[in-house]
């Protein structure tokens, strides 16, 4: 038995493949604002101006990551003569940050709620960790799987270099939002 | 309550997710699902607190559907953020539908093991066999509502990621919940019945020091002054006990 099609916004922002640079930076600005979210959640128990340093900071380092990481890949990947085309690339990207905004922002109550009533900071900073790792890590899984089907006409030996630079952009990645989120996030130890 | 929808909740678990999936009368299950949820977990409150009986069945049977429905308001969209960057973009009133008929369903089997509870609270168990009874029953009814949740995220890529992230994010928060709403069985001796008790650490610590106690690592600034005080039962508790009571080797 199928499912019956239920069209959503949901589904409407993360499978949106409109091409147009309108229609991007209209659902990168909503992916901004779905990952500050998360931020104000992180924000409420020191309230006031942590707030806005956290809403600024959690988006801050999605950004970093797709502003410096992916046009490195770019580079990199049609060195060695992957087929990719940057209107695809761009889709791919925001559609990445897209996902990491939706999961982000669906988790803002609960990391709320651990960081409100969390006897020790260090337990809310794991909580709020722990959700934007999986965040994270669900907006690059989407963003390797759409590489993946952008070479899947590749040949063998593009396939295997790009392998090798998906992971060590993957790793990247990993190791920047770390140091962005450590190093701008109070609540993970960072700003002072 | 519509008895049919009842009946398919407890009988049918895939019938009900092929309806959330497909948002078919939806709100019926909904609806249904609520007063499930709000029955089932203030009758099991109730035999909770019936431990500590007195002003404890009022306050548990009270705060167990406060916990529920809360654990629920906080973990839906949690759930369909999740749901949705896996491949399964489906309404937030679906997603809000399974999770309410899964809770629903383990609110029942709560509900179908409350007398069982009661029975043996009311023969003499004591406090930490009543707490792991109650936690075995929990388990059970987490398992019935497994099957729903299961179910109604539908077959294709990235159905077991998703399937283990909704089991860590309720579990996750719904213990925390949990946790700011205790105490439910109450200790005997307290000489008061709080609504709740004061702010203290989280789940999480509350963990790792029980994991740490069951492997015998103990340390003396797990014991804030608070927990000697409400272990009044246990007048011979010295502070080389852990939280729980059980003396340190």
């Amino acid at each position: 038995m199928t499912d019956n099609i239920i069209v959503s916004w949901s589904s409407l922002f993360l499978e949106d493949d409109d091409p147009r640079t309108a229609s991007l930076a209209r659902r990168l600005a909503i992916a901004v604002g779905l990952c500050a979210l998360y931020g104000v959640a992180m924000g409420v128990c020191a309230g006031g101006p942590s707030i806005l340093v956290h809403a600024a900071g959690v988006p801050a380092a999605v950004l970093a990551v797709l502003g410096l990481g992916v046009p490195a890949l770019y580079i990199v990947l049609t060195i060695f003569g992957a087929p990719l085309v940057p209107a695809r690339l761009a889709e791919a990207t925001v559609g990445a940050f897209a996902s990491t905004g939706i999961v982000l922002a669906g988790l803002a109550p609960a990391v709320a709620l651990f960081v409100v009533t969390s006897g020790a900071p260090s337990t809310a900073a794991i909580a709020s960790g722990t959700g934007l790792a999986l965040g994270g890590a669900i907006g690059l899984r989407r963003f390797l799987r759409s590489l993946h089907e952008q070479l899947a006409d590749a040949d063998s030996a593009t396939r295997a270099v790009s392998l090798i630079a998906c992971a060590g952009f993957s790793l990247f990645a990993v190791a920047l939002a770390a140091r962005v989120s450590i190093g701008t996030l109070p609540l993970l130890g960072g700003g002072s | 309550m519509n008895g049919a929808a009842l009946a398919e909740l407890l009988r049918d678990p895939s019938e009900i997710a092929r309806r959330c999936r497909e948002d078919d009368g939806v709100r019926e299950i909904a609806v249904v699902s609520l007063i499930a949820i709000t029955v089932g977990s203030l009758a099991f409150g109730g035999v909770l607190g019936s431990f500590r009986a007195e002003t404890q069945i009022l306050w548990s049977g009270i705060k167990l559907p406060l916990a529920m429905l809360g654990t629920l308001a906080l973990c839906v969209p949690a759930l369909h953020g999740v749901a949705c960057a896996l491949g399964r973009p489906r309404p937030m009133r679906a997603t809000a539908t399974l999770v309410l008929a899964a809770t629903a369903r383990a609110a029942l089997v709560l509900l179908a093991a409350s007398p069982v509870l009661w029975l043996a609270i009311d023969s003499g168990l004591g406090y930490h066999a009543s707490a792991l009874l109650a936690a075995i029953v929990y388990g059970l009814s987490g398992l019935a509502a497994l099957g729903i949740v299961l179910r109604g995220l539908g077959a294709g890529p990235g159905w077991l990621t998703t399937a283990v992230a909704f089991v860590a994010i309720f579990l996750a928060v719904g213990g925390q919940v949990a946790w700011n709403f205790r105490p439910f069985l109450g200790r005997p001796s307290q000489s008061s019945i709080p609504f709740v008790r004061a702010p203290e650490g989280s789940f999480a610590d509350a963990l790792v020091t029980s994991a740490q106690s069951a492997a015998g690592i103990y340390r003396h600034s797990d014991l804030s002054d608070s927990d000697v005080d409400d272990d009044a039962w246990d007048t011979e508790r010295s502070r080389a006990t852990d939280p729980y009571g059980r003396r340190a080797p």
